[in-house]
């Protein structure tokens, strides 16, 4: 009897482990399914897109919906496995019969959530991935997040133009969010008369660098590129700072994130001090006066400062995870599909996010078509610092 | 090769060796008694970890932060035995295993629920700067993983060989049967194997955080790491786990100057059938044991 017992529990746990979505219910609403890493190796990441999201669906209810029509979220945590976005993508499409499913985690994730989205003919909108699988997106994902190709030419054009240096060093992850930027690395770094002496990898989880740095401090790189989307990014920096490279060190968003500046911020300041691409919220209170997206920048930043919880300034994955709402709920003002019937308000839904048009956003101004779900994208990437415990932007 | 390159490799292939080895030891410790693979021992080096940079952050010194995390770390290894492995001590060894999985999942959750998602780090401790030798690096924190490593190594020897219940803990291991004639209680020894584990598991955590950083969801990746170093070493001796750990850093170390830095962690898993293939044992692993 107590061999049975234990085996059920162990499969309640087996089963309960594999996916959780919760099930809200609304008796007529635009349901909103908000695929993203709550556990797991890339929680930090999902659990702040989450966040986001959370926080405009919450204001667009307070402002009495779409159209009258409340939004409906439903969390579902893919557990940072490709069996957890497959089961909860399914889930999530034929039992909780959302309009739209928000995928926020990694690269490999989201090729996952590709042909489940497909197949259960749903519109997808897509946090991650690199735009070497754009051409994969199909006909219900988009992916209009920008492309590793606007960083890389915001780090070597500042290289180059600002600080003359033509010889770089590029420490990157050996994930497909590093080979993004390696595909696109030694076009623009020519465009910018940049030689790329060395390219080392990491792995995400690496906890020694040491050796990848011995190799960059023996060439003669004058700076040093490091491109990963976790801790193994911020502890790149801090090694290379322990061996004694100091040159300048440009790093990915990641690593800008509040716990990687508050683990190593004395590392980051570091003169020269490192340089991470960021959103304009991030840095709102610094940017010119005449600057257009100033005032959207400050409404967000306040709105998610008052409804975060506890409160907190929106970082670079949160102000993503709001970004990916703002697109369904452009959609849905445009497209008033009838939340009633799921099957024609997915595919009216599709049809609208085709045709977004100029939408000026926290990050850039998207433009969608039945070709392009990657879109044309303008970006606003800033380029920031860090000095005395805070960020700043880059001197030009 | 330049003479600074080949010193840094050596000094970064020591230092993972440690970090393996440190990892693995808990694994032999457990399986040599019990005969059950637990896996749940990456959940104390997170707990090592992150309970270090908690009581740190409260302001209590380093090394007493340290300690007070690897008792914390020793009591819940009692507790995984006590209330997970001792009522199932009677199903299958593999379902005892299975077990430990969900110790894991219940400790990470709960990791999660207390500490988020966020991860942390410490600074070397009592602020050990780097040493620069020979045009080579040694980080700070780097003769702290080693000493304690060692000392641990020596400790355990020392436990094993020179007192009462080390000597009871080895007779569990090579003979359970004969252990209880004699009036040695394999309950109790396999107990204190789990709170040894426990306590390897926290030391190994707290050592290691300020060179690699911690969170609630290090657990898996250490246990893997953890296993390499037993299972390539032989997980039936402590010299074997050991040897495994430096076998395992060293690999990388040299890998790292001989193919691209990609590959560096399929050396792991290369060596690792090696190993399996050879001697599937583990390369000193104890004459007829599994």
């Amino acid at each position: 009897m107590k061999r049975i017992a234990i085996l059920l529990l162990v499969f309640i746990i087996a089963i309960g482990g594999t996916v959780s979505c919760a099930s809200p219910s609304a008796e007529k609403s635009y349901k909103i399914g908000a695929l993203t890493s709550q556990t797991g190796k890339y929680s930090g990441l999902g659990l702040q897109t989450l966040e986001g999201i959370q926080v405009i669906v919450e204001d667009i209810n307070e402002k009495g919906g779409i159209n009258g029509i409340p939004l409906e979220l439903v969390p579902c945590d893919d557990k940072s496995s490709t069996t957890g976005v497959t089961l909860g993508a399914k889930k999530l499409i034929e039992v909780e019969k959302v309009d739209v499913i928000l995928h926020g985690s990694t690269t490999a994730l989201a090729q996952s959530t590709m042909p489940v989205a497909d197949e259960g003919k749903t519109p997808a909108i897509l946090l991650s991935g690199t735009a070497l699988f754009d051409d994969q997106l199909g006909k219900w994902c988009f992916r209009p997040m920008g492309s590793e190709e606007d960083y890389v030419i915001s780090f070597f054009q500042y290289l180059n133009e600002d600080l003359g240096i033509t010889r770089v060093a590029a420490l990157l992850e050996n994930s497909g969010f590093g080979q993004g930027f390696e595909f696109f690395m030694p076009g623009i770094a020519s465009k910018y008369n940049i030689e790329v002496v060395m390219t080392q990898h990491f792995d995400p989880t690496a906890t020694d660098l040491t050796l990848q740095m011995t190799d960059i401090k023996n060439s003669n790189a004058q700076a040093l590129v490091i491109w990963g989307s976790g801790p193994a990014g911020a502890l790149a920096v801090k090694q290379a700072r322990d061996m004694g490279i100091n040159s300048p060190i440009t790093a990915s968003f990641a690593q800008g994130s509040p716990d990687m500046v508050k683990a190593f911020g004395a590392y980051y300041e570091m003169s020269p001090s490192l340089i991470v691409p960021a959103s304009k919220t991030d840095i709102w209170q610094e940017l010119p006066e005449d600057d257009s997206d100033k005032a959207m920048c400050q409404d967000f930043a306040s709105l998610f400062l008052e409804k975060s919880d506890p409160p907190h300034p929106a970082n670079f994955y949160n102000v993503l995870g709001a970004q990916m709402m703002l697109f369904v709920v452009d959609s849905l003002k445009r497209a008033q599909p009838d939340p009633t019937n799921v099957e024609k308000a997915r595919s009216e839904l599709r049809d609208a996010l085709e045709s977004t048009e100029n939408l000026n956003l926290l990050t850039a101004v998207y433009t969608l078509s039945p070709e392009d779900h990657y879109g044309s994208v303008m970006q606003k990437i800033m380029l920031i610092t860090f000095k005395d415990g805070g960020k700043i932007l880059v001197p030009r | 090769m330049d003479l600074s390159i080949v010193l840094q490799f050596f000094i970064s292939g020591v230092n993972l060796g440690c970090i393996y080895a440190a990892l693995g030891l808990g694994f032999f410790i457990i399986y040599s008694v019990t005969r059950v693979l637990n896996l749940a021992q990456g959940e104390f080096v997170m707990l090592g970890g992150m309970l270090t940079v908690t009581f740190y952050s409260m302001g209590v010194p380093i090394l007493l932060s340290t300690l007070v995390a690897v008792v914390i770390a020793g009591l819940l290894g009692g507790v995984l035995y006590r209330g997970v492995i001792h009522p199932a001590r009677n199903l299958s060894k593999a379902t005892q295993t299975f077990l430990t999985v969900g110790f894991a999942f219940a400790i990470e959750g709960i990791a999660l629920l207390i500490w988020g998602w966020e991860y942390r780090s410490l600074p070397n401790f009592l602020g050990t700067p780097n040493i620069h030798l020979g045009g080579a690096t040694i980080i700070g924190q780097t003769p702290w993983v080693t000493g304690i490593t060692l000392l641990v190594v020596t400790g355990l020897f020392f436990f094993f060989g020179h007192t009462i219940q080390g000597k009871a803990l080895r007779a569990c291991a090579d003979n359970p049967l004969g252990a209880k004639t004699i009036g040695i209680s394999v309950e109790r020894m396999s107990l204190y194997a789990f709170i040894l584990a426990g306590t390897l598991g926290g030391i190994a955590g707290a050592i290691i955080t300020p060179l690699t950083m911690v969170s609630y969801s290090i657990g898996f990746p250490m246990t893997i790491k953890g296993l390499l170093a037993a299972f390539v070493g032989g997980i039936t001796r402590a010299e074997g786990v050991i040897l495994g750990g430096m076998v395992l850093g060293m690999a990388e170390a040299i890998a790292a100057s001989l193919i691209p830095s990609g590959y560096h962690s399929i050396f792991a898993l290369i060596i690792l059938m090696a190993v399996f293939l050879c001697q599937p044992r583990g390369l000193l692993s104890s004459p007829g044991k599994t």
